[in-house]
């Protein structure tokens, strides 16, 4: 009966409450409508500088060619200059091509499927030539596309030189596909984000408040039991934490035609799971913060790496691998990836059993961690 | 009247800071108990021990015959507080802060009967936020008074009230105590402890130094009546002082001061020596002893410095 009361008094609170709002729904709303319509879908053109000399006629014929693929924007210069761009980051990759790539009598038409293939009869195979590659370690992704999609062009013309039968016809703008689209990766990990940031502000702002405030103090002066209130405040959190996660899912689904596929009660648990993990956070902030004006900054110190760390918005297999490292463990990630294991792939528990048990793990710890630092009166001096 | 409260030995220690030092009193049914004292006396400190929101160092406190320190849940459930600076919830309106405040005692009220009472009804849509200062004072007397306790605690409930909202103030704790609640209130306004309090203890330094009714505390100071007159010449002191029924004449500023147990005496006396000296007196007061004299004697300080 107490519990209740309290329970509808605190939600009637969190729904008149802007900043609360503001943190659960204004904020991941705008994150997939913005992130939603830049889209990251459309295959990006990669930046491909070229370097020759004096071309044989044949090379420059492949030179040439190369600009046809529609996955490149190609840039001719001299090696310094290309090297440069290179440095600013105006390139992902640098091909320097030997002048005598192709020699000149030759005229081998490349990147045709089965082209002419009017290669003339090597008599002997010929010495491999050296073309050197230098790639923008910024953009790992792309340069590797790009290597990707050289590499092959190589490969036939090598094969074509050597007349071997065509045992496979590839289509090399597949390479480029996008099999997921941006908001299907997007949307689960917002989802995690949100609840972190909801159960983590409005803990830390509230409870701290009413600490500062003397409001905890004056609850204390009624019969009521401490753990009830506590309890009232979680149980308002975690409905919140539910009602936030179909919201933002349904907007996703209805506006960005983002998939849901995954059994709803699993995604129900993990998202309870996660809720009560960052609620155990958001206490443990507030044990630490003596004042509402400290909040923020604890806050913020904890939560925001999380938020740019965890695969919510890139995939971490795009950071450096010590980073991974560290970042894997942090609660935010394997929240988030189990919600888009399920949300995204549709995966089971067993599937997602470890992710589950990390954040389960996080749970009991930063719980702990609340019990230990929660302070229901304001200490004085 | 019986006892309500009994307050033996109550001491509190912060690390090696004696905020309380071993107190006795005992508060008697449907009385107004007042705890005067200046700043840092030890008031809230003793008012918290009583109420069970703070530990106990040393000492018991029975209240309706619990004792605080094992029977917690019990007392509280009988009293009412209102904390030195009582906050609530800025997200419910009055209506739904009282329902709520209800609820913790496992009771529902009727809120606008409570708010009617402490004449806050018009403003049961509003937010404690928008609020004055002694309409926020009023409610959270309404919220303390949620479980109909038998005994209403009130730390400084008229601090930083303009007087006429004091006032206003004064009125409700006296229909509260019309109905036989059991108050006890701390302050720092003697006027305050004069008009509301049946018997008053006056706290300094974490000790009790007096406690007794109004008009005992003021025997007590034995200073009698003050008469002070603003004169043109300087005060013929020396001859003031032989005036029959004067204790004492000071030279003050620009007149002079008499102190006297018998004032129907020294005022003719003063008046006939006046006008055979033509002595012209403006402004004659005359002040009957105050607590803040009784404090000061007891003391030798003044409370509010
Ligand atoms: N939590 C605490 N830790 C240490 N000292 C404290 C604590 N609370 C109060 N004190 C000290 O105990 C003394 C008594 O404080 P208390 O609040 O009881 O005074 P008070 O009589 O209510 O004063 P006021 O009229 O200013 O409200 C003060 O010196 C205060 O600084
Ligand atoms: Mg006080």
């Amino acid at each position: 009966m107490t519990i209740r009361t309290l329970t509808i008094a605190s939600l009637k609170m969190f729904v008149r409450n802007k900043q609360s709002l503001f943190f659960t729904l204004f904020m991941p709303f705008i994150f997939i409508g913005i992130f939603g319509l830049i889209g990251f879908d459309k295959p990006q053109t990669i930046d491909l500088g070229i370097v020759t000399r004096s071309p044989s006629a044949p090379t420059k014929a492949f030179v040439d060619s190369l600009g046809n693929i529609s996955a490149f924007h190609v840039t001719a210069g001299t090696e310094s200059e290309e090297r440069a761009a290179l440095q600013k980051g105006d390139r992902a990759v640098v091909l320097i091509v030997p002048d005598d790539l192709f020699p000149d009598p030759a005229a081998i038409p490349p990147g045709r499927e089965g082209g002419a293939g009017q290669a003339p009869a090597a008599k002997t195979a010929p010495k491999a030539k050296d073309v050197t590659i230098l790639k923008n370690v910024a953009y790992e992704q792309q340069a590797q596309t790009a290597i990707t999609i050289l590499t092959q062009l190589f490969d036939k013309t090598t094969l074509q030189v050597a007349k071997a039968p065509t045992l496979f016809n590839l289509d090399v703008q597949s390479i480029n596909a996008n099999k997921v689209r941006y908001i299907d990766f997007l949307l689960p990990g917002i989802v995690a984000m949100s609840i972190m940031q909801m159960a983590v502000f409005s803990v830390a702002f509230v409870f701290t408040d009413y600490k500062e405030k003397g409001i905890l103090k004056r609850l204390l002066a009624t019969p009521m039991k401490p753990l009830d209130f506590v309890a009232s405040q979680v149980i308002t959190r975690l409905l919140v934490a539910v009602t936030q996660s179909a919201v933002l899912l349904g907007f996703g689904a209805l506006v960005f035609k983002s998939h849901i596929y995954g059994n709803p009660l699993l995604i129900l648990l993990t998202v309870l799971l996660g809720g009560i993990m960052f609620l155990g956070l958001g206490f443990t902030i507030s044990g630490l913060s003596k004042t509402t004006d400290a909040v923020p900054a604890i806050a913020n110190i904890i939560v925001f790496p999380m938020l740019f760390l965890s695969g919510i918005f890139f995939p971490i297999s795009s950071m450096p691998n010590w980073l991974q490292g560290v970042v894997t463990y942090l609660p935010l990630q394997p929240f988030a990836k189990a919600m888009r294991a399920i949300i995204g792939d549709g995966a089971g528990f067993n599937v997602i059993k470890g992710d589950l048990a990390w954040v389960a793990g996080w749970a009991i710890v930063l719980v702990a961690l609340a019990v230990i630092t929660f302070r229901w009166e304001e200490k004085r001096m | 009247m019986p006892d309500i409260i009994t307050v033996t030995n109550l001491k509190k220690v912060y690390n090696d800071f004696t905020a309380v030092d071993s107190i006795n009193f005992v508060v008697h049914q449907g009385e107004t108990f007042g705890i005067l004292g200046p700043n840092g006396a030890g008031k809230t400190t003793t008012l918290e021990m009583m109420e069970g929101l703070k530990g106990i160092t040393n000492g018991t406190v029975v209240l309706d015959g619990k004792d605080v320190s094992t029977q917690g849940r019990e007392v509280k459930n009988v009293i009412g507080v209102q904390l030195q600076s009582s906050s609530f919830f800025d997200g419910l309106n009055l209506k739904e802060l009282i329902e709520t405040f209800a609820a913790l005692y496992g009771k529902t009220v009727d809120a606008m009967e409570l708010l009617r009472e402490v004449q806050l009804d018009e403003k049961v849509k509003s937010r404690v936020k928008e609020l004055s200062g002694g309409q926020k004072q009023r409610l959270s007397i309404a919220v303390a008074l949620v479980n109909k306790p038998k005994v209403l605690f009130l730390d400084e409930p008229t601090t930083g009230l303009d007087p006429q909202a004091r006032r206003n103030l004064w009125d409700l704790v006296n229909q509260i105590k019309g109905k036989g609640v059991t108050i006890i209130l701390t302050t720092h306004y003697m006027e305050e402890a004069e008009v509301l309090c049946d018997r008053i203890a006056i706290m300094d330094n974490a000790k009790i130094i007096a406690l007794d009714t109004p008009t005992g505390l003021l025997k007590l100071a034995d200073v009698g009546t003050t008469i002070e007159c603003h004169t043109d010449q300087p005060a013929p002191v020396a001859e003031l002082q032989k005036l029959p029924g004067v204790q004492q004449a000071t030279a003050e500023n620009h007149g002079f001061t008499l102190k006297t147990r018998q004032p129907e005496v020294a005022l003719p006396a003063l008046f006939t020596f006046a006008q055979q000296q033509s002595i012209i007196l403006h402004d004659v007061q005359v002040h009957q002893a105050t607590l803040e004299d009784v404090f000061l004697k007891l003391t030798g300080r003044k409370l509010r410095e």
